[in-house]
């Protein structure tokens, strides 16, 4: 499995690198501003009042914005779900029906190694590449502290992507329950991007939708803290999002396990086609 | 330890209303070299991969070295060796990096003298990147991978597939060398005069059916014949039709074209009433005896 792992982790490392770098200079670079905002708190806050509600229903409390939770998940961790969770989805997506597709995984599984081995390798590359991208933006936000007058610890900071971290493994673990379901990887990452979207603009607008409330109980942003974990890690809510990702994640092992490996759209649906009429 | 390397009886697979195996029958002994020939879209590929538990069959069943792949896959695998009909390689990596990643995936370090012997051989430098080979440098890859752990059953799906004419009898070679080694070697061709010149027997497979299994020796002798007559003066030749094996006859004046199976015998002695000037017997080759299999074949789908 360690060949498998190391393999699968060297395919990520522009992932990575790409994700984890960009957001950690966001991050560094978002902290900067906070002193700025307090300084100007009385202004923006007349500003922001004047602002619908329903925008800020995607970003969070507009009240909260001059705490330091809440200014972090105003301005960094309430979009991190939508940008990282497309990650999620394609990384999960094509963690093995992209092989597949391209026709990689054929020679990897005529080698005397078992599915569940490649299967769990890759998830464990999966798992090491979204921890290390969430650890660069993580060092982003600490080196932040170091231009501002923000009072937080550098384990405060973590909390919330432990909270993040939970969330892309539900949104990665149902790109991969797709990718072996579906008949393609394209279809796996339509239906992850869906899942991913709908969340966000379900969960957000249940915040000034009171019908939208039971449905958003559904949605895996409903228990995403945010930067208010730093105020404490709601296990229950964790550990629930946790458990739901290591069913899906179960339920496409045992998937993988029974069905044929695919090989050039071998077994896919197909989807309907838009054709012109001839014109005679 | 069991004779035979492969065993299939009744195997079926169907992708959809696509019936692919419809029962296949098929045994391969231990050191031999086995053609398998059909068309594309005749179900050669998805036997293969039945082979490997790559696809799992919806009947029958499959032992490869005694073992059952859908059973044992890690166990059945370690003993072979394949190569996929459509090959495809990490291109991320080196041709050395990727042998050394896929020795690894059986738990072995790379045996180089042997891997740098095979790529000398085939003429492939191990340094280039995957990336940047052609499709036959590629092959030559796919090529190496299969026999540089020494299988005892190598599965090949048109090893020459993409090479040129020099490599693809380099390719023969080491195939002929790992038979005399002791390795099975299950192969499916279009190429039919590679499959002429290496295999001791062939398959053919139709429409999900192995239609015929015999030495290729055998299958030649018993084929169709074509015999052609030139009489000294025209005369009538009908009484031939009645002579054993006298598949077709016709008659152009003096000329008489006649098809035969099996045995010449008869057809010698009723020529001995027949003022024969001049005779010609002309044997099919491979490619035409499995061509007379297709064009009677009926349409898939129906």
């Amino acid at each position: 499995m360690w060949a498998l792992f190391l393999n699968a982790i060297n395919r990520f490392r522009g992932q990575v690198l790409g994700w984890g770098i960009s957001l950690g200079i966001l991050a560094l670079y978002l902290l900067t501003f906070y002193d700025t905002l307090v300084e100007q708190q009385a202004q923006l806050q007349q500003l922001f009042a004047s602002y619908p509600p329903e925008l800020w229903a995607f970003f969070g409390d507009i009240g909260e914005m001059f705490s330091p939770e809440g200014y972090l998940t105003i301005e960094f961790f309430s979009y991190m779900p939508l940008i990282l969770g497309i990650y999620a989805i394609l990384a999960g997506s094509g963690l093995l029906a992209g092989d597949e597709e391209n026709g990689t995984m054929d020679l990897v599984l005529a080698h005397p190694i078992s599915r569940t081995r490649l299967f769990f390798g890759r998830l464990l590359a999966f798992l090491a590449a979204t921890i290390v991208i969430l650890g660069l933006s993580w060092v982003g936000l600490v080196l932040g502290l170091n231009f501002t007058t923000l009072e937080l610890s550098w384990q405060e900071l973590a909390l919330p992507f432990i909270s993040l971290g939970v969330v892309l493994l539900v949104f990665g673990a149902f790109a991969i329950l797709m990718s072996v379901v579906l008949p393609s990887r394209r279809a796996a990452a339509m239906a992850g991007g869906l899942a991913v979207v709908g969340s966000f603009f379900l969960t957000s607008l249940a915040r000034v939708d009171e019908n939208l409330e039971a449905a958003a109980r559904f949605s895996p942003l409903n228990y995403y803290q945010g930067g208010d974990a730093i105020l404490g890690l709601n296990l229950e809510w964790n550990g629930g999002l946790a458990a739901v990702a290591l069913l899906m994640v179960l339920l496409a092992w045992w998937r993988f396990e029974r069905r044929d490996i695919r090989v050039g759209g071998e077994g896919s649906w197909g989807l309907p086609r838009l054709r012109r009429r001839a014109v005679t | 330890m069991t004779d035979v390397a492969i065993r299939a009886v009744g195997l079926r697979k169907s992708y959809g209303r696509v019936r692919a195996l419809r029962g296949v029958d098929l045994e391969v002994g231990r050191g031999e070299i086995f053609g398998f020939l059909g068309p594309n879209g005749a179900g050669k590929t998805t036997t293969l991969r039945c082979m490997l538990d790559l696809i799992r069959p919806d009947g029958g069943t499959i032992e490869v070295l005694g073992l059952n792949p859908q059973k044992e896959p890690v166990a059945a695998r370690a003993r072979m060796g394949y190569l996929p009909g459509e090959l495809r390689l990490d291109e991320t990596m080196t041709v050395v990096g990727q042998l050394r990643f896929l020795s690894q995936l059986r738990g072995k370090r790379l045996d180089e003298p042997y891997v740098r012997t095979l790529a000398e051989r085939l003429d492939l430098d191990l340094k280039f990147p995957t990336r940047n080979l052609s499709k036959g440098n590629k092959q030559k890859v796919g090529v190496v991978q299969a026999l540089m752990h020494r299988p005892e059953l190598l599965v090949l799906d048109e090893p020459t597939f993409g090479l040129d004419p020099l490599i693809q009898r380099e390719v023969l070679r080491l195939l002929k060398e790992a038979r005399e080694a002791g390795t099975t070697v299950f192969f499916s061709s279009h190429i039919l005069s590679e499959v002429e010149e290496i295999a001791e027997r062939v398959a053919i497979i139709r429409l999900g059916v192995v239609v015929e299994v015999s030495e290729i020796a055998g299958l030649l002798r018993r084929s169709l014949r074509r015999v052609h007559i030139r009489l000294r003066q025209p005369a009538d030749a009908a009484p031939l039709r009645t002579v054993s094996g006298v598949r077709s006859l016709q008659q152009d004046g003096a000329t008489v074209h006649i098809e035969i199976e099996g045995e010449m015998e008869a057809l010698i002695r009723a020529l001995a009433t027949l003022p024969v000037r001049d005779l010609e017997t002309e044997r099919p080759t491979l490619e035409e005896i499995f061509m007379a299999y297709y064009e009677t074949a009926p349409k898939e789908g129906g």
